[in-house]
């Protein structure tokens, strides 16, 4: 049996789906309908489905998962009414949103005001299409995966800003400045820190990144890297404590204080979707994506679909410890956030740079586990 | 730089290892029990509950001490009232009314409150001033109600509070000692029997006292020759009889 993959997922779908649907029709129809370029077009867009319902799907237990993580740091219990644990209240605060009446300020320019949100979660679903999940769970397995990831996850402020400057508000256009200087601030450090992994993997390709891992996850010898890429995330994520463009104790709630609605709730799902592809780039780069240490038994990673399964709970601790910084760490000014951008988070960056460079030079560390003449 | 703030910043361990430590240490301690009461299904007064909070916690929950002076609705014993208004002159909210009360005779009909909660602010005032220990605030907390009218709790209403048997306020029933009395300016007054006759606990009996020789081209006073003594081992210092003498020959003051 060959691997199941995300794609053969969706052909057997729409295969058998238009074989079903042919069946019934007359021979003429039916050979238009089973012929393999309708089969090939409906299992893309099956498979654009699935992924848009899989990262739907995680978004909203992901804003689940931080609601109930954040009141235990608070001494209290979250959503905890509507369906197990609470985990159906999101869906019915997106319902709500979504029946509210969708509205604009007068003077607010039409095309950018809907734009913005728009292609601000286009863009962020956009990244989900070119993530594996699991060996062969991605569209397709290019070899600048991660450059091109990268790439649209920092079209972002241009959209922030584009939305922040049409609401025709002060405090919307203040919190779209702020956000463009903060992204743009912490752009390069991150960037830097991959520069990291990349040097060590050798390699842009998410999938090759993660099976470079396999004899010591990266985040020991690279822990600066990571030091500086999480922090980086936090940033790019704008929560706290780096949330200054939504600063609502100065700039009510930031660029997007004109929105409600539908539009607000666009917002909010680009945001987590943002908050997920940086748990899920910290878990690839950093944690050794789906695969496990080879000391751990096999019975643990040979059940169906065991590589998503262990993907998953990765990355929800990993989103975890942002919810555990948001609950312990205040804002920080505006002053302080460049400064640290500039003058801490970059000499760190080059700092991991240089010690991946020594990491390739002496093949391995023996303190991770590897003896020094196999990584060649 | 010398900006207060600059230190901490500087070093990372007070800015963020610190907090993060006590974040940690307040996740692990909600993690098997937060502090939060899911309150319609958890109450603090319900024994079990602060049984199972004691065994999860390992100590006692922490409104045990004061749970006994907390100040809810009042419970009235309709049997003991007297009808002294005493209660109804001390509420700072104006919220309690007197209503007549089956129970009294015709021409001394029984007069009990009604406590308005719309204006009600819990002070207790109308209950350490109750006499006879009748007004006393419980633990019931829950008054939510779907009309402003049925905020207003009738005497009855109250009556059924107190037959609940809810935890009730220490009542304060001792006298402060040296408490002021009431005393009689007897030149004023006239015997008319009407602070004997609104009295709630009966303590005023008048007795007779001797009419005096007119002098002569003087005219005596036309007047009943009665005076009221007030029994005051009996008296509650409502001040009724205060309120209904028509000549004010009564007053507050300490007896020579």
């Amino acid at each position: 049996m060959s691997q199941v993959t995300l794609y053969s997922v969706a052909y057997t779908l729409s295969d058998d789906l238009l074989r079903a649907v042919g069946s019934i029709l007359p021979a003429g129809p039916r050979g238009l309908v089973t012929s393999g370029t309708a089969v090939t077009a409906l299992a893309l867009l099956v498979f654009g489905a699935i992924l848009l319902a899989a990262s739907m799907l995680n978004t909203i237990l992901l804003i689940w998962w931080e609601r109930k993580l954040l009141g235990r740091f608070m001494d209290r219990r979250g959503a905890m009414h509507v369906g197990y644990a609470g985990l159906l209240q999101n869906f019915a605060d997106g319902l709500k949103l979504f029946r509210k009446n969708t509205f604009q300020p007068r003077e607010a320019d039409s095309l950018g005001f809907y734009f913005g949100p728009t292609a601000y979660l286009a863009t962020s679903l956009m990244i989900f299409g070119i993530l594996p999940i699991s060996s062969g769970w991605n569209a397709g397995s290019l070899p600048l995966t991660l450059l091109l990831a990268l790439t649209i996850f920092s079209f972002a402020p241009l959209f922030i800003f584009v939305s922040a400057w049409s609401s025709n508000n002060k405090y919307s256009l203040m919190g779209g400045m702020r956000s463009a200087a903060q992204m743009i601030a912490y752009e390069v450090p991150l960037l830097l820190a991959v520069v990291a992994v990349v040097i060590v993997a050798g390699s842009f390709d998410l999938t090759t990144i993660v099976y470079e891992q396999q004899n010591y996850w990266f985040w020991g010898p690279l822990v600066v890297a990571l030091i500086v890429f999480v922090a980086g995330m936090l940033a790019e994520m704008e929560r706290i404590p780096f949330d200054l463009p939504e600063a609502e104790a100065e700039l009510v709630e930031g660029w997007n204080t004109e929105y409600g609605g539908m539009l607000f709730a666009f917002f909010m799902l680009a945001d987590y979707l943002r908050a997920l592809v940086g748990s899920i780039l910290v878990v690839l780069l950093f944690l050794g994506g789906w695969t496990l240490p080879t000391w751990v038994p096999g019975s643990l990673t040979s059940f169906p679909l065991a590589g998503i399964v262990w993907f998953m709970v990765k990355t929800y601790l990993v989103f975890g410890l942002f919810v555990w910084v948001r609950a312990a760490l205040p804002r920080v000014r505006t002053d302080q956030l460049l400064r640290v951008g500039w003058n801490r988070m970059i000499p760190l960056a080059l700092l991991s740079v240089f010690l991946a460079a020594v990491l390739v030079e002496v093949r391995c560390l023996p303190v991770f586990g590897c003896v020094p003449s196999a990584g060649v | 730089m010398t900006e207060e703030g600059t230190a901490t910043e500087e070093n990372p361990v007070l800015y963020v290892v610190r907090p993060m430590a006590t974040a940690a240490k307040q996740f692990a301690k909600s993690l098997v029990r937060p502090s939060t009461v899911i309150y319609p299904f958890e109450r603090l007064e319900d024994p079990a509950f602060r049984e199972e909070v004691a065994v999860a916690s390992g100590k006692p929950i922490g409104v045990g001490a004061i749970w006994d002076n907390y100040r809810g609705v009042h419970a009235l014993n309709i049997a003991t009232c007297i009808s002294c208004n005493l209660c109804a002159f001390s509420c700072p909210d104006l919220c309690i009314e007197m209503v007549t009360v089956p129970g009294g005779d015709p021409k001394h009909p029984k007069k009990c409150p009604e406590i308005d909660y719309g204006k009600c602010s819990y002070c207790g005032f109308c209950s350490d001033a109750c006499p006879e220990g009748c007004l006393t605030m419980t633990t019931r907390y829950e008054l939510a109600t779907a009309k402003r009218s049925e905020m207003v709790y009738s005497p009855e209403k109250l009556y059924e509070v107190f037959r609940t048997k809810l935890p009730m306020n220490p009542i304060r029933l001792e006298r402060p000692e040296n408490e002021d009395q009431i005393l009689l300016d007897p030149p004023l007054c006239i015997g008319c029997n009407a602070c004997a006759r609104d009295c709630p606990t009966a303590c005023i009996t008048m007795l007779d006292v001797a009419k005096p020789e007119a002098k002569a081209g003087e005219k005596l006073p036309k007047r009943i020759w009665k005076e009221p003594v007030v029994n005051d081992s009996d008296c509650v210092r409502c001040g009724t009889c205060i309120s209904v003498c028509p000549k004010e020959c009564l007053f507050w003051g300490k007896r020579p």
